[in-house]
């Protein structure tokens, strides 16, 4: 029985290896939320929340990148979030079978993995160099256009989950295709499409790429949408690349704040999702 | 297309009363629907419209010239373009076999309570944002590969002859590898996840069939799940390289943003993404900017390309799955 | 519901009633005995102390309304279960007098000795050679001419090689589906295992596909044990010498084939095979 035992072997091998895999993978996700934590804690002081970001060479915190975040964040998502869904629900209520729904279908999930960097580009041609420069509208823009596909794909996803039935349950008592979509899919969906609205949020969160020639940076407090703002992964970028101990403190520090920003939401939006009301 | 949407409304309009709202509705998700083609269209148009000027100038040339020079105004995208494609390819020799190790586990080994922590922790290496990456890997990272990785490498592959050029140089610990073996890591969420949605689609009954014929669990994975899932598989890992050539802030913290092609893999490099964070706000005057987004639109064009057959391929896979 | 049994009768536990009585030389030799099985999903109690023989050299039959355990039954006799956590059965299986559901035992081993042939037809996404050749590769090393033989004899087994020996080389998946499931009993053959279990291997099939099941079934009860599961009466009637009623997760009933179809002994089993079942 001398294969038998080789392929008893090989199996054995193979199984390893697969379980090495995981435990490697793993193990980057514990090392670096490890040094995150390492480096990030000694950071987080009241001063980090309350006062500006500093010169280099001397003390300070991160307000006005933390208000700029949360700024540029919230107007993102209040931008990105009415314009997905009603994209999502346009592919899943209108367009099944269609060409054209195909297509949007298909662009959408590009765009979804296109380098982020490349919004930025776009953004600022079409806004930054009209305007003649460099604003937090425009930063804000740029995390829109990423978090709409993130919207559209949950939206469309979770509104093919509905079941026919409640569709259709609801038009026989004489209701409107758009009052059985808003009093009835939206209500039923509602659960996974706030799951996509936290997903992406998460996501934009810590984008940095499309913010380096949108929003720019800005070492002082500003709350002028139309100025550059200072915002945390840009700051973390310039802070963590400068050769100043205190600046890269603080960048440990941001760093710290948008890896628990960003695993929260994603842990909640998953625990969301878990309860949804319809299952695949 | 007019006529197709003119039908559904008709089809879809419930008495006079709804009709109106019915057709607003309609319309308006639809002209959302419209502005997600518009973006793409809008970057494109944008895209070219700011690469013109470099383009006019350098032609063709333009992506075969290794040159960067803001000086004379001379430039070139071979250098970026070399180190875009060569940190991908360091990211998917690494990270493939890693995330198919981790889809096999998830799919065919792990006890059935730990699938979904477990499927979660690995995701969440997704959710990090790449920045962090990039911090960890410059603060963290680069000095360990500097003090432990490549004094080794120099001097075992680094002796070869030939190939040895590839570790040769002194250990700076950023570098193209760091760079490319950072990128593993972060598109092996992705790839792994693929593969394990795709593993799942294969019928309970047909690994029955091998497992009833004695085979163990690395043939059924060898002979029956890999064959099955192929074209998922695969386009998995597209999808896996679309991320990893766009990765920005992640290479461009470890990659020492050098504009030069160089044999050893050791050595600082640049890609067209960290080009792009590192000196487009610095960038002074309009050939140097235009360069830029020409290479910028070089990077839309090939990550484009990659992504649309990664999803065409698991859309193949998806069909059949489905009838 | 188990019937009566004497310590003397342990060698040959649950033959019941009549079966005994006639002179045991002429009985078939008992290739595997149940004894006292439970299965479990969970907490779930899905089959509840069965105990049955399967003959070598006959067919054995299970039927009963869907729900009732049977395939259940012929999952635990390879131990495919266990691909499943939270599934477990209890009790004995001897096969050949060595207790299968002991801890320990060599499944891949196991599994080559018990072939089985779904439901659905599976042909592997391979060609039609590869799927024949993919059991016998795994244990054992043969030459080209030699594996050639021995896929040409197993297609010849299954009455499938006149229509594909043309196209070894094609996909098994461009086979109609009789052609696979014929493909997928040439495949569980070609290992050359003693048992063989059919989970209502002609239940996706066309009346004609059925037909040829059937006969190839009473070809290979000539080299082998078989246990098939079937829903449909008169194939049970037509392809078996032994029959097992099963409901609600118990052996209600098992005798010889005629006996069960002319002259059952419980109600049950009566209501069942004359269509008088809930």
């Amino acid at each position: 029985m001398s294969i038998y035992t080789r392929r008893r072997i090989t199996n054995g091998v193979v199984m390893s290896l697969s379980v090495a895999a995981t435990a490697f993978g793993l193990l980057w996700l514990v090392l670096v939320l490890w040094t995150l934590l390492e480096n990030g804690i000694a950071a987080i002081t009241p001063a980090l929340f309350s006062q500006m970001t500093p010169p280099p060479g001397s003390a300070g915190g991160l307000l006005n990148a933390i208000f700029g975040s949360v700024v540029m964040t919230f107007i993102a998502t209040l931008v990105g979030t009415p314009t997905g869904i009603l994209a999502g629900t346009f592919l899943a209520e209108y367009s099944r079978g269609s060409r054209f729904g195909e297509v949007v279908r298909f662009i959408n999930d590009i765009l979804l993995s296109a380098p982020s960097i490349i919004v930025g580009l776009f953004v600022y041609e079409v806004m930054v160099v009209r305007m003649g420069h460099f604003s937090a509208w425009a930063g804000s823009m740029a995390l829109a256009i990423i978090v709409i596909p993130v919207v559209v794909r949950t939206t469309e996803d979770m509104l093919n989950l509905v079941p026919n039935a409640l569709r259709e349950a609801a038009a026989a008592l004489g209701s409107p295709k758009w009052k059985v979509i808003i009093m009835v899919s939206y209500r039923a969906a509602i659960q996974g499409m706030v799951t996509g609205v936290m997903l992406a949020v998460a996501r934009i969160a810590g984008e940095t790429a499309p913010l380096l020639f949108t929003a720019l940076n800005n070492q002082f407090w500003s709350t002028n949408l139309n100025a550059p703002m200072a915002n945390l992964p840009v700051v973390i970028f310039q802070f963590a690349m400068s050769p100043y101990a205190d600046w890269q403190v603080l960048a440990w520090g941001g760093a710290l704040l948008i890896t628990l920003t960003v695993l929260c939401l994603n842990i909640g939006a998953r625990a969301l999702a878990s309860w949804s009301t319809f299952k695949q | 297309m007019a006529a197709d949407i003119a039908l559904q409304r008709v089809a879809g309009a419930r008495g006079r009363g709804g009709a109106v709202g019915d057709f607003l509705f309609h319309h308006l998700t639809f002209l959302f629907a419209l502005l997600v083609l518009l973006i793409l269209g809008g970057v494109i148009v944008a895209l070219v419209e700011g690469a013109l000027p470099a383009l006019r100038t350098f032609g063709i040339g333009f992506l075969f010239s290794d040159v960067w020079n803001p000086v004379t105004e001379k430039f070139g995208a071979l250098a970026p373009i070399y180190g875009t494609l060569v940190t991908s390819a360091i990211a998917m020799l690494v990270g493939i076999p890693v995330a198919f190790g981790v889809a096999v586990f998830i799919t065919e080994i792990c006890p059935i309570w730990l699938k979904r922590p477990l499927a979660t922790m690995i995701e969440l290496l997704a959710a990090i944002p790449s920045i962090i990456y990039g911090i960890w890997g410059l603060f963290v990272f680069a000095p360990f590969v500097q003090q432990y990785i490549q004094p080794n490498l120099i001097d075992s592959l680094g002796q070869i002859p030939g190939f040895g050029a590839l570790f040769a140089g002194p250990p700076l610990g950023i570098g193209v590898l760091t760079a490319g073996f950072i990128l593993a890591i972060m598109v092996l969420p992705f790839i792994s996840s693929i593969m394990r949605d795709v593993f799942e689609t294969v019928p309970a009954i047909l690994k029955e069939s091998a497992y009833g014929l004695g085979a163990t669990r690395s043939e059924v994975v060898r002979q029956i799940v890999l064959p099955y899932t192929r074209i998922g598989v695969v386009g998995g890992i597209m999808l896996g390289l679309g991320r990893a050539l766009g990765e920005t802030m992640a290479v461009t913290f470890v990659l020492g943003h050098a504009h030069r092609i160089s044999i050893s893999i050791l050595q600082p490099g640049t890609t067209i993404s960290a080009s792009l964070a590192n000196e487009f706000t610095e960038a002074v005057g309009d050939l140097y900017l235009s360069s830029l987004i020409a290479l910028g639109f070089i990077l839309f064009v090939i990550t484009f390309i990659v992504l649309a057959i990664a999803k065409l391929m698991l859309l193949r896979l998806q069909r059949r799955a489905g009838g | 519901m188990s019937p009566p049994q004497s310590a003397a009768r342990l060698a040959m536990p649950v033959v019941p009633s009549d079966a005994d009585v006639r002179d045991p030389e002429l009985m078939p030799a008992q290739k595997a005995v149940l004894r006292n099985v439970d299965f479990f999903y969970d907490s779930f109690r899905a089959l509840k102390n069965i105990s049955l023989p399967l003959h070598d050299k006959r067919v054995t039959a299970f039927i009963g309304p869907s729900g009732c355990g049977k395939s259940t039954l012929l999952r635990i006799l390879n131990r495919i279960y266990e691909l499943y956590p939270g599934q477990r059965a209890t009790g004995e299986v001897l096969v050949d007098g060595e207790n299968i559901l002991a801890p320990g035992l060599d499944l891949n081993l196991l599994r080559a000795k018990i072939g089985m042939v779904f439901q659905k037809p599976t042909p592997f996404p391979m060609s039609i050679y590869d799927n024949i050749a993919f059991g016998i590769r795994l244990y054992e090393r043969l030459t080209r001419p030699e594996l050639d033989d021995r896929i040409e004899a197993a297609l010849r087994r299954a009455a499938l090689w006149d229509e594909v020996k043309d196209k070894l080389r094609q996909s098994g998946l461009g086979l109609s589906g009789g052609q696979q499931q014929r493909l997928c009993i040439a495949r569980a053959v070609a290992v050359e295992p003693e048992i063989l279990l059919l989970d209502e291997p002609a239940s996706a099939l066309d009346p004609l596909s059925t037909q040829r099941i059937e006969e190839l079934i009473a070809e290979l009860k000539d080299d082998y044990c078989i246990a098939i599961v079937t829903h449909n009466m008169q194939q049970a009637a037509r392809s078996s010498d032994y029959t097992a009623f099963m409901y609600l997760g118990e052996l209600i009933e098992f005798d010889e084939t005629e006996r069960i179809f002319t002259h059952p002994k419980q109600k049950q089993t009566e209501d069942y095979i004359t269509g008088r079942f809930g």
